[in-house]
């Protein structure tokens, strides 16, 4: 209450100085004396952008649900280190300038302590300046160019960024472990239009070719952002007559392309598929039965996975309270806050430098299972497996069934990211 | 009377801009900046708009080229900000130039379908040019180095700093186009608005003024686009989407299309009234939506246009 | 190059064309008769394809119950656009009704995403068209050749009612000399509103007839085809319905081979021809030049 009050006397201050400044009166930070945060003094407030409008709204409704989740129950425990979690969300679009605003908005304005979310590349690569300026902590959840931990927080030494979920190595560099093993020898790609789509692709081709001499790489076409029509791009695939077929479409755009895929009978004459982000939930629903068999897919986390009792209740509590299957940015936001909270409490403050310092090298239970933050990159190493799409009488969509599991320390480039030793194989 | 209240309330303004960039906090900083580069923007665009009659859909792409030029040059040239606006702003002269010599041919929905086929052109290449601009990640990294004048070297990395270079572009711009709409060539412009074919039969070429007004704009277009570049340090290829075109349109409508200071004011109210209502709404679209159509229905001349109506 | 991959690429362009015709036809007339640009047709689109979704739904789950049910509620959300705003701007100059037009797509992208939810819908087989053929040794999907088909039916249908009836010669006289149209005892005010709702209606049988064809519903999905639609109803003329036919299946055609042929040009492609067209003839394919 105290702090608001300072807010409207400063207000006034002000107000009686400038009309202007009177219309966004309520922004007027407190400094000096509020700027020094004592020893944990509540809330924590955490600041949580994703994409809640147009196409991919469902992310951010996938978001929410994980990231409230964790507020309820970290609340209903005490807090972090008895201080009340308070997340605000706000829609990220997919434009940087809203992504940056928004992030100064949650910082200067609504005083938060920790910024989480995001879902597209270029933002988080845009954001990467500002988090250094404004020093709060951002935890990335689901934007996966492996640049941003590369180059902003290993090269510039951006040290307030970190990423919870897995990167591009997963859809890349794992993918091309488990091709090794499959008789396919020629692979193309339909992929989108995009950077994650080049890369992922550029990391497949080199480390599949370095783990098995005699692929070649048949065949490309690239689907720009929005495509709704992909027969254009199934007939380039069927021309090059490959035998292996490698695609990072995503959401709505891989249902769409697996669809009309099936239509053309593309899988029956391509038989090893592979979709790295062909686990998430909103995929497997959307598809349903129409999921062929057999589909190699991964994700970034997959409900299923790991076996493990903290992963099971966790499924069945979110079934509970939102009577969904959790996606995985409904998990990555939903370990987010308890990455906070472990921090806040590890290092007694939730002073920037201090947290940043307690987040380094250090481990979360999680329901992906056990996540270490690499200290150099600032990455969660965490093992998402690859499988085999197969039908359960469980559940009325498509899950993994044989399994394979390429671990983050094999697959995930390695610190200095330069050279051919920072990539697989090691 | 009317002259003495406008200096008033021009004076009275600029007092409040100072005084926001002295004591206003980070974030009321930022925003304002916003607020400057969008009104840039749409002052710039309503040389073209408001005052000759024509409607773009493509100043999305000399926005871009102004925020990719100054991208570009600062980071493989040299990163003096100065140099860099400047390039910027070559950039998106020397592009509107080209795109303007095609689209002047037409005029209405002609000459909007086709500085949308252009702009959208524009914007499929930077997505495209991957090794130059980055592709949709667009280009990260730039840095707002101090402003070397000689002996002295402005630091302008601090917020409250580049509040006033922008604060001061924005006057220079203002005095610019001021003194453009009130010179002959602006009167032309007015008159090619008013009665096409009369300022035809005075023996004016349509074609040469209708350039100059959409180059005029398209540089200011490219002024916006490259301090925006350097607010946010990062040019995006979203900058030059026709949907960003629509940006300057709807602030210009918003303040009072055939009025000066509409644009400005729109840009106030466009910026302030969308940081608002997500405050209280994650259905921020509806709301903007829905007061978008209040504005059109009841407040056609804009809010300056109302204003000055009041005032009589 | 197979002989089999060259008719494919035309059969997709050739569905891709007349699935875009399909949307445009509706922004096509109410342009040419009206001269309104709406941006909002591509809502219609999207609103078409979420109504037609749910009716089936309710109605037990037959495809074609909801592609006639479906549109019908879109017509009111058209009536009442035109009835209570457009008309009040007609007047005015073109900015501002593409503004009123570009407020509805706010309000209504962000009404979808209220009512139906923020994420991705699925869409249910169609009974009789689920299958493919096979034609020349590759698969094509029923449905995409009941689209091939559809198209041109829609155009026959469109020529006879504006060439060949009543309703027709109205419009006609109304949309170019409105004073005169009343004069003789037309009520202007309410064919025009009978014009937009016709328009509304085929905008929304085309995100009706989508639920299949792009087999995913999501809010926002209109703002990609109203670009397309736009697009070809400038290459055809603005207002001609006959170009604007011809102008989808050029686009559909040339964004097919250009996916395979030149596939690092993409939109550059189209949109270079769209500036071609207006700049070399301004009229479009059919109109007369001025």
């Amino acid at each position: 209450m105290a702090k608001k009050g300072w807010t409207r006397r400063r207000f006034i201050q002000a107000g009686l100085l400038t009309t202007g400044a009177a219309a966004l009166g309520g922004f007027a930070k407190p400094t000096g004396l509020w700027a020094a945060t004592p020893k944990i003094k509540g809330p924590i407030k955490v600041g949580y952008q994703a994409v809640m409008s147009g196409t991919l709204a469902g992310y951010g409704d996938f978001h929410r649900m994980g990231a409230t989740m964790a507020m309820e129950e970290i609340n209903a425990a005490g807090g972090i280190a008895g201080n009340k979690l308070v997340i605000e969300f706000r829609d990220s679009t997919l434009k940087t300038p809203e992504a940056i605003q928004n992030a100064r908005y949650f910082v200067d304005s609504w005083e938060a302590d920790f910024l989480a979310g995001v879902d597209s590349s270029g933002q988080a690569l845009a954001l990467g300046p500002v988090m250094a300026e404004l020093d709060r902590v951002l935890m990335v959840t689901h934007a996966a160019t492996e640049k941003l931990t590369e180059e902003q927080v290993f090269k510039n030494g951006i040290k307030q960024i970190f990423r919870i979920c897995s990167p591009t190595y997963q859809d890349g560099n794992a993918a091309a472990f488990v091709a090794k093993d499959l008789p396919a020898k020629t692979w193309a790609t339909v992929s989108p239009k995009y950077e994650y789509g080049y890369t992922c692709w550029e990391m497949f081709k080199n480390t599949l070719g370095k783990l098995k001499k005699d692929v070649s790489f048949t065949g490309e076409s690239w689907a720009p952002f929005g495509t709704t029509d992909f027969r254009p791009h199934i007939n380039t695939i069927l021309d090059a007559k490959p035998e292996g077929l490698y695609s990072t479409e995503w959401a709505g755009e891989l249902i769409t392309f697996v669809k009309q895929a099936k239509q053309a009978r593309l899988f029956e004459r391509i038989t090893h598929v592979m979709f790295p982000v062909g686990a998430a939930m909103d995929v497997l629903e959307g598809l349903g039965a129409e999921m062929p068999d057999n589909i190699w897919i991964s994700g970034r986390y997959f409900f299923l996975y790991p076996d493990s009792s903290q992963n099971n209740d966790w499924v069945q509590r979110f079934r509970k309270r939102w009577n969904h299957y959790p996606a995985y940015v409904s998990e990555t936001g939903y370990a987010t806050m308890f990455a906070f909270k472990k921090a806040v409490e590890a290092a007694g403050s939730k002073d920037t430098a201090a947290v940043i310092q307690a987040m380094e090298g250090m481990q979360l239970d999680s329901p992906a299972g056990r996540r270490v933050f690499r200290k150099e990159d600032h990455q969660a190493m965490y093992d998402v497996p690859w499988g085999l799409t197969a039908a359960s009488d469980k559940y009325p969509f498509k899950i993994m069934g044989k399994q394979v599991m390429v671990p983050a320390k094999d697959c995930f480039n390695r610190p200095p990211f330069e050279g051919d030793e920072s990539k697989p194989p090691f | 009377m009317n002259r003495h209240l406008n200096a008033f309330i021009a004076g009275l303004a600029l007092a409040i801009m100072i005084l926001i960039g002295l004591f206003g906090s980070r974030f009321v900083i930022y925003l304002t900046s916003r607020v400057m580069i969008l009104s840039i923007f749409a002052m710039g665009y309503n040389v073209l708009f408001g005052r000759t009659g024509l409607l773009s859909f493509g100043h999305a792409a000399f926005y871009a080229a102004g925020a990719y030029g100054l991208g570009l040059y600062s980071l493989h040239v040299s990163s003096h900000p100065l140099a860099g606006i400047l390039a910027g702003i070559v950039c998106a002269c020397l592009l509107s130039v080209l795109i303007g010599f095609f689209c002047v041919r037409h005029t209405e929905i002609y000459f909007a379908m086709l500085t949308l086929a252009f702009g959208m052109m524009v914007f499929s290449l930077i997505w495209n040019m991957r090794s130059i601009t980055g592709g949709d990640d667009g280009l990260v990294g730039i840095m707002r180095a101090p402003i070397a004048l000689g002996l002295v070297a402005i630091p302008i990395i601090k917020p409250q700093a580049y509040y006033f270079l922008i604060l001061l572009l924005l006057i220079v711009s203002i005095v610019l186009i001021y003194r453009i709409h009130h010179s002959p060539f602006g009167l032309v412009l007015a008159g090619i608005r008013e009665n096409e074919r009369r300022v035809a039969f005075a023996g004016v070429s349509l074609k040469n003024y209708r350039l100059g007004a959409f180059v005029i704009s398209g540089t200011f277009a490219g002024l916006a686009g490259a301090l925006a570049a350097l607010l946010e340090s990062h040019a995006e290829p979203f900058s030059a989407h026709w949907s960003h075109s629509a940006a300057p349109i709807l602030v210009t409508l918003i303040g009072g299309l055939q009025t000066f200071s509409g644009p400005i004011v729109g840009s106030v109210v466009f910026i302030v009234l969308r940081e608002t209502i997500e405050r209280f709404t994650h259905n921020w679209m509806l709301w903007f939506g829905l007061i978008l159509l209040v504005i059109i229905m009841g407040f056609r001349g804009g809010i300056v246009g109302i204003l000055s109506r009041w005032r009589k | 190059m197979s002989l089999e991959s060259i008719v494919h690429v035309c059969l997709a362009g050739l569905s891709t064309g007349m699935f875009i015709w399909l949307v445009a036809s509706g922004l096509t007339l109410i342009f040419g008769v009206l001269g309104v640009l709406n941006f909002a047709h591509g809502s219609f689109y999207m609103l078409g394809a979420y109504c037609c979704l749910s009716a089936l739904k309710i109605m037990g789950g037959n495809f074609w119950i909801g592609l006639l049910i479906g549109p019908l509620f879109v017509c009111a959300a058209g009536f009442i656009i035109e009835r209570f705003f457009l008309r009040y701007v007609y007047h005015l100059a073109l900015p501002y009704q593409l503004l009123l037009t570009f407020a509805f797509v706010l309000v209504f992208d962000d009404l979808v995403r209220i009512l139906w939810g923020g994420g991705s819908l699925g869409s249910p087989s169609v009974p009789g068209l689920s299958g493919s053929v096979d034609i020349f040794g590759r698969y094509f999907p029923t449905y995409n050749l009941f689209i091939i088909i559809v198209g041109p039916l829609v155009a026959l249908g469109l020529w006879v009612l504006i060439e060949k009836t009543w309703y027709g010669r109205v419009i006609r006289a109304a949309s170019t000399e409105r004073e005169m149209a009343s004069a003789i005892g037309v009520r202007v005010p309410a064919l025009f509103t009978s014009v937009f709702v016709f328009g509304t209606w085929l905008g929304a049988m085309g995100g009706a007839l989508a639920v299949p064809y792009v087999g995913l519903l999501t809010p926002g999905m209109g703002e990609a085809i109203i670009i397309d639609a736009f697009v070809v109803a400038v290459i055809g003329g603005l207002g001609s319905l006959k170009g604007a036919f011809l102008g989808a299946l050029i686009i559909g055609l040339v964004s097919s081979f250009g996916t395979r042929f030149m596939p690092a040009f993409d939109m550059f492609l189209t949109f270079i021809l769209m500036a071609a067209v207006l700049l070399l003839r301004p009229q479009g394919f059919f109109g007369k030049a001025s």
